[in-house]
C-alpha cells in the first residue's frame, strides 16, 4: 500500500513538474488578430520566431467585432490586428492603443472580390447580379465582422441593398464562414476579401469587381497599451511592416502597394490592384486546370498557394 | 472500537471532501459568473462608440442585456424547445424499436453496432458537424436535394432537427437498450406462449416493465438535444440577422423567424460583445439542464455506454 | 398452437429490424462520408504529414494529463456519491453533473468568466502561471468537463459492487481505507479502467470550451477537434476531413478497448 501511495504521489509531482517547466522562460506575445488573417500571420510567426528565437507568438483569432469586448474585459494582449481600421480606431478611442499612426501602420490591404461555387450556377458576373431574384446570397453580420460592413457599403453604393438583403440566406459571423458556405454550395455567391478567396481556389470561381465597387480595406496593426512585452511587440510590428513581412502578406493575396488611391468611402479609384486580381483569377484557373502553366508570370506571388492546393484533391498544406 | 469509529469518520471526511470539491467547483463555476449579468461602465462606453448597435443599445445596457424584453430570446427559446421536442419524438419513435431489436434479436456483429453507437457519444461535436455537412452537400443526398429544390443545410426545420438528432438518438438508444436489457425476456415468452402476439406481448408486458427506463431515456435524449452545439453550429449556422422576408409565413406564425439555437446564441452573443445577454442565455440553459438532470436523479435513471 | 404463436404479430419484429437496419445504414454513411469525400490518395498524403501527428500527440498528452487529474478527484468522489447517504443527495449530484449536461460551449463561457477571479488571478500573480490562452487553459477545460463525467462513471462502477463485501471486510477488522484499497478498488478495477478509457476519449473530444475560452495557437492549444474547427475556417478541407477520420478512429478504438476489457460503464 505504501509503495502504491508513493507511486501515485510521484506521478502527480512529476506531471506537475513537467507541465510547469515545459513552458518556462520564454517571452510569449499575445496577438489578437482577425480570423481572416490566420494563414498569413502563421507564416509571419514562423519566420519571426526563427529570427528571434527567444520570442514566441500566441494568437487569439476571432471575428473582428469581438475584440473590443474581449480586450475591455481581459485587459490582456500585446498586439492588435483586426480586419478593419474601423475596429482599431475604436480601440484607440477607448485608449487601448496610444501611438497608432494611420499613415505608416498599414502593412497590407484587403481587396474585395466576388466568389461563387464552382461552375457559377447562377451566372454572377457583376455586383448587380446579386439583386436578381432567386440568388442565394451570403452576407456578413456587421456586428461581428468587417465584411458585413463592406457588404452593406458596396450594395448601398450600387443601390440594390434592399434587394440583396431579401436574397440573403445566411448571415455569417466571420468571413471564413462565407468562404465555406460557398465551397460547400450552400450559397450562390458572396463578396469576400481576396485573401479569403485564395484559400478556396479549387472549389470556387473568383470574379474581380469593377473599380467603382472594389473595396480597398486598410489592415492596421498596433501595440496595445497594456502589453506585457512592449519592446518585443514593437519588434514584431516592425517586422510585419518591413518589406519581408509585406512580402509574406503579398503571397497570401493581400495588396501591399504603399499607396492605393481610394475615394472617401474606401472604394478603389484606379487600376493599382488590377494586376493582383489577374493573378488571383489565373491562380483559380491553375488549380482547377492541370495543364495551365504555373509561373511568376501567370500567378505572380500566389505561386506557393497554387502549388499547395494543386498538390492534393482537398486543400491542405 | 472508538478508534475504529474515528477512523471511519476520517475516511468518510476524506471521500466527502473530494465530492465536495467537485460540488463546490461546479457551484463556483456557475454562480461566480452571476456578476457577468450586470452591465459595467466600460461595456456601456464600448457600446457608445460602436455604432452598429444602433437603437438596441438602450435595452442592452439594462441588467442581463434586458433579455426578457427581447423577442429574439423568446423566439430562440421557442425554436430550441420545439425543435428538441420534435427531435426527441423522432428519436423515441425510431429509437425504441431499434433498442428493442438490439436487445432481443440475435443480430450478427451486434458488438460492432454497439461500438458504433457508443463511440458517437465520445466523438467530438465538430466531427459530427463536418460529417453532416459533407454527407448532405456531396454525393447522392446532394442530388436528391437538387431534385427536390430544397436544402437541408442552413435550414431551420430539417437542418436543426437532423443536427440535434444524431447524438440525442445515440444517447437515448443506450438508455432504452439498457431498459429493455433489464427486463427478463422470459416474461415475454410466457405471454406469447399464452397466445398473445409479439406486438401484444411487447405492448402489454415488456413496455410497462421497462417504462421508467424508457422515460429516463426520453429525458436523456431531450437533455442531450438541448446541449447540442457544434453540429448545429456547423450544419445550420445563425439566423438572427437574416431579413424577415427570408422566413415563410408559417415560421413567422409560430414565432420562429430570426431566432437561433440557444447555445449557439450564447456563443454568438458573447462574440458580438453582448456579454451580459450571452451569460443570461447561458444561465437559462444551465437552469433547464439542472432541472432535467435533477429529475433524472430522482427517477434513478440509468444510461449505459455499453 | 405453437405455430399460431410465431406467426401473429410478426410485423412488429419485422418493423424493428427494418428500422434498425436503416438507422445503421444512415449512421454508417454519416461516418464514412469523410473517407468518400477525401479519397484514398489524399488520406495517405495527410496521414504521412508530421503536422497531423504533432497534433495527435498534443491531443493524447493533454487528454491523458486531464484524465489523470479527473481520476484523482473522480474515483473518491464517485465512491462517496455511490456509498454515502446524505441530505440533498440528488441536488448535490445534479450540481456535480451540470458541466456535462449543459452545452460545453456554455461551460467554456463560464470558464472564460472565472479565470479573472480568485484562485486563478492569485496563481497568475504569484507564480506567473497564466491559465487561459495556453495549454493550461486546454487542461482546465478538459478537466472541468471530464471530472464530473468521471465521478458519474465511477459512481456507476461502484454501484455495481455489492456493499456486503465491504461490511464483511470491515467486520473482520480492516480499516475503511484498507477496505477501499484492498477490496473495493480491486473489485471495481475493470469498471474503473473502462471508465478511464471513456473519460480519456471524452477529454480528447472536447473543443467547444476551447473556442470561447482558450483560442488558437498553432501547435500549442489546437488539439485535434479544435484544429478541425480552425482548419475549417481556413478552407483546408483536406486537413479537416483527415483529422476527423483520426478523431473517429480514436473514439472507435477507445470504445472497442473498453469492450475488450469487458468493463461496463454507464453514464447515468
Amino acid at each position: 500500500m505504501k509503495s502504491k501511495k508513493i507511486f501515485i504521489f510521484s506521478l502527480i509531482f512529476s506531471s506537475l513538474f513537467l507541465i510547469t517547466h515545459a513552458f518556462a522562460g520564454e517571452k510569449r506575445l499575445l496577438f489578437h488578430a482577425g480570423l481572416g488573417q490566420r494563414g498569413a500571420l502563421n507564416e509571419v510567426k514562423d519566420v519571426f520566431e526563427k529570427k528571434y528565437p527567444d520570442i514566441k507568438v500566441n494568437f487569439s483569432y476571432k471575428g473582428s467585432g469581438y475584440f473590443i469586448a474581449d480586450i475591455t474585459r481581459s485587459k490582456q494582449g500585446d498586439l492588435f490586428m483586426p480586419g478593419e481600421e474601423f475596429y482599431l480606431l475604436q480601440a484607440v478611442e477607448r485608449g487601448f492603443l496610444t501611438d497608432y499612426n494611420s499613415e505608416t501602420d498599414i502593412p497590407a490591404y484587403f481587396v474585395t472580390v466576388i466568389i461563387t461555387p464552382k461552375g457559377n450556377p447562377k451566372n454572377i458576373r457583376t455586383i448587380k447580379d446579386f439583386a436578381k431574384p432567386g440568388v442565394r446570397v451570403g452576407l456578413g453580420n456587421p456586428r461581428s465582422c468587417a465584411i458585413g460592413i463592406w457588404h452593406q457599403k458596396t450594395f448601398e453604393k450600387a443601390g440594390i441593398w434592399d434587394k440583396v438583403r431579401s436574397n440573403a440566406t445566411m448571415s455569417a459571423k466571420c468571413i471564413p464562414e462565407l468562404g465555406n458556405a460557398t465551397q460547400h454550395r450552400a450559397i450562390d455567391g458572396t463578396i469576400v476579401w481576396a485573401t479569403t478567396a485564395v484559400l478556396y481556389l479549387r472549389d470556387v470561381e473568383i470574379i474581380p469587381i469593377e473599380h467603382k465597387y472594389r473595396g480597398i480595406i486598410r489592415l492596421p496593426v498596433g501595440v496595445l497599451r497594456f502589453a506585457r512585452y512592449r519592446e518585443e511587440a514593437q519588434q514584431l510590428m516592425d517586422f510585419i511592416l518591413s518589406g519581408e513581412g509585406r512580402n509574406i502578406f503579398h503571397r497570401h493575396a493581400y495588396a501591399v502597394n504603399k499607396v492605393i488611391p481610394v475615394d472617401k468611402q474606401g472604394f478603389c479609384l484606379d487600376d493599382t490592384t488590377d494586376k493582383d486580381m489577374r493573378f488571383l483569377v489565373n491562380a483559380a484557373k491553375a488549380v482547377k486546370n492541370k495543364s495551365y502553366p504555373v509561373n511568376e508570370k501567370t500567378v505572380g506571388p500566389l505561386i506557393g498557394e497554387v502549388l499547395r492546393q494543386k498538390n492534393t484533391k482537398r486543400a491542405g498544406d | 472500537m472508538s478508534g475504529n469509529k474515528a477512523n471511519r469518520k476520517a475516511f468518510k471526511a476524506l471521500f466527502y471532501s473530494f465530492a465536495g470539491f467537485l460540488f463546490l467547483y461546479s457551484l463556483y463555476l456557475f454562480l461566480s459568473n452571476l456578476d457577468q449579468l450586470f452591465v459595467t461602465e466600460a461595456a456601456v462606453k464600448t457600446r457608445e462608440i460602436t455604432d452598429v448597435w444602433g437603437d438596441d443599445r438602450e435595452i442592452m445596457n439594462q441588467f442581463a442585456g434586458g433579455f426578457w424584453k427581447d423577442p429574439y430570446f423568446w423566439k430562440s427559446l421557442n425554436l430550441t424547445v420545439v425543435t428538441t421536442l420534435i427531435t426527441t419524438l423522432i428519436a423515441s419513435i425510431v429509437g425504441i424499436p431499434t433498442a428493442y431489436a438490439l436487445s432481443r434479436f440475435r443480430i450478427k456483429a451486434k458488438s460492432i453496432v454497439e461500438i458504433l453507437f457508443s463511440s458517437l457519444i465520445v466523438m467530438p461535436g465538430s466531427v459530427i458537424g463536418i460529417c453532416l455537412i459533407i454527407m448532405f452537400n456531396y454525393g447522392p443526398l446532394w442530388d436528391l436535394q437538387n431534385a427536390l429544390g430544397f436544402r437541408f443545410a442552413h435550414s431551420l426545420f430539417p437542418g436543426m432537427v437532423i443536427a440535434s438528432l444524431v447524438l440525442s438518438f445515440a444517447l437515448g438508444l443506450s438508455a432504452w437498450k439498457a431498459a429493455f436489457d433489464s427486463v427478463n425476456p422470459r416474461f415475454e415468452q410466457v405471454a406469447r406462449s399464452l397466445g398473445s402476439s409479439r406486438w401484444r406481448a411487447f405492448r402489454t408486458v415488456t413496455f410497462p416493465l421497462a417504462k421508467s427506463g424508457i422515460i429516463a431515456g426520453i429525458i436523456l435524449a431531450w437533455t442531450r438535444a438541448m446541449a447540442e452545439f457544434s453540429a448545429v453550429l456547423f450544419f445550420c449556422g445563425t439566423f438572427m440577422e437574416l431579413p424577415s422576408s427570408r422566413f415563410s409565413e408559417f415560421t413567422k406564425f409560430i414565432q420562429m423567424d430570426q431566432a437561433d439555437w440557444v447555445s449557439v446564441a450564447v456563443w454568438a452573443q458573447v462574440e458580438f460583445g453582448n456579454i451580459e445577454y450571452g451569460f443570461a442565455l447561458a444561465f437559462v440553459l444551465v437552469l433547464i439542464g439542472g432541472i432535467s438532470v435533477y429529475i433524472m436523479h430522482r427517477i434513478g435513471a440509468k444510461g449505459y455506454i455499453w | 398452437m405453437k405455430l399460431a404463436v410465431t406467426t401473429r404479430g410478426r410485423w412488429w419484429p419485422a418493423l424493428c429490424g427494418t428500422i434498425t437496419v436503416s438507422i445503421l445504414a444512415s449512421y454508417l454513411l454519416l461516418i464514412a462520408s469523410n473517407w468518400i469525400y477525401l479519397g484514398w490518395s489524399d488520406t495517405v498524403y495527410f496521414f504521412s504529414k508530421t503536422r497531423m501527428w504533432e497534433r495527435f500527440w498534443l491531443t493524447v498528452w493533454t487528454s491523458t494529463v486531464s484524465t489523470f487529474f479527473s481520476l484523482l478527484i473522480g474515483i473518491p468522489a464517485g465512491y462517496a456519491l455511490s456509498r454515502f447517504r446524505f441530505p440533498l443527495r440528488h441536488f448535490v449530484a445534479s450540481v456535480i453533473d451540470l458541466p456535462i449536461v449543459v452545452s460545453p460551449a456554455v461551460v467554456g463561457a463560464f470558464l472564460f468568466g472565472i479565470t479573472t477571479r480568485f484562485p486563478f488571478d492569485w496563481i497568475s500573480e504569484h507564480y506567473g502561471l497564466y491559465i487561459g490562452r495556453n495549454v493550461y487553459g486546454v487542461l482546465l477545460v478538459q478537466f472541468t468537463v471530464t471530472a464530473a463525467f468521471c465521478a458519474r462513471l465511477m459512481k456507476a462502477s461502484f454501484d455495481m459492487i455489492p456493499v456486503r463485501f465491504e461490511s464483511v471486510s470491515r467486520s473482520l477488522g480492516a480499516s475503511p481505507l484498507r477496505t477501499f484499497f484492498k477490496v473495493v478498488l480491486p473489485m471495481a478495477k475493470n469498471g474503473i479502467i473502462a471508465s478511464m478509457i471513456v473519460v480519456w476519449a471524452r477529454a480528447a473530444a472536447e473543443w467547444e470550451g476551447l473556442m470561447l475560452f482558450v483560442g488558437a495557437t498553432e501547435g500549442k492549444t489546437d488539439i485535434m477537434p479544435f484544429a478541425i474547427y480552425l482548419d475549417w475556417n481556413s478552407g483546408m478541407m483536406g486537413w479537416v476531413t483527415s483529422m476527423s477520420i483520426v478523431c473517429i478512429l480514436m473514439a472507435v478504438s477507445a470504445i472497442s478497448a473498453m469492450r475488450i476489457i469487458g468493463g461496463k460503464s454507464n453514464v447515468w
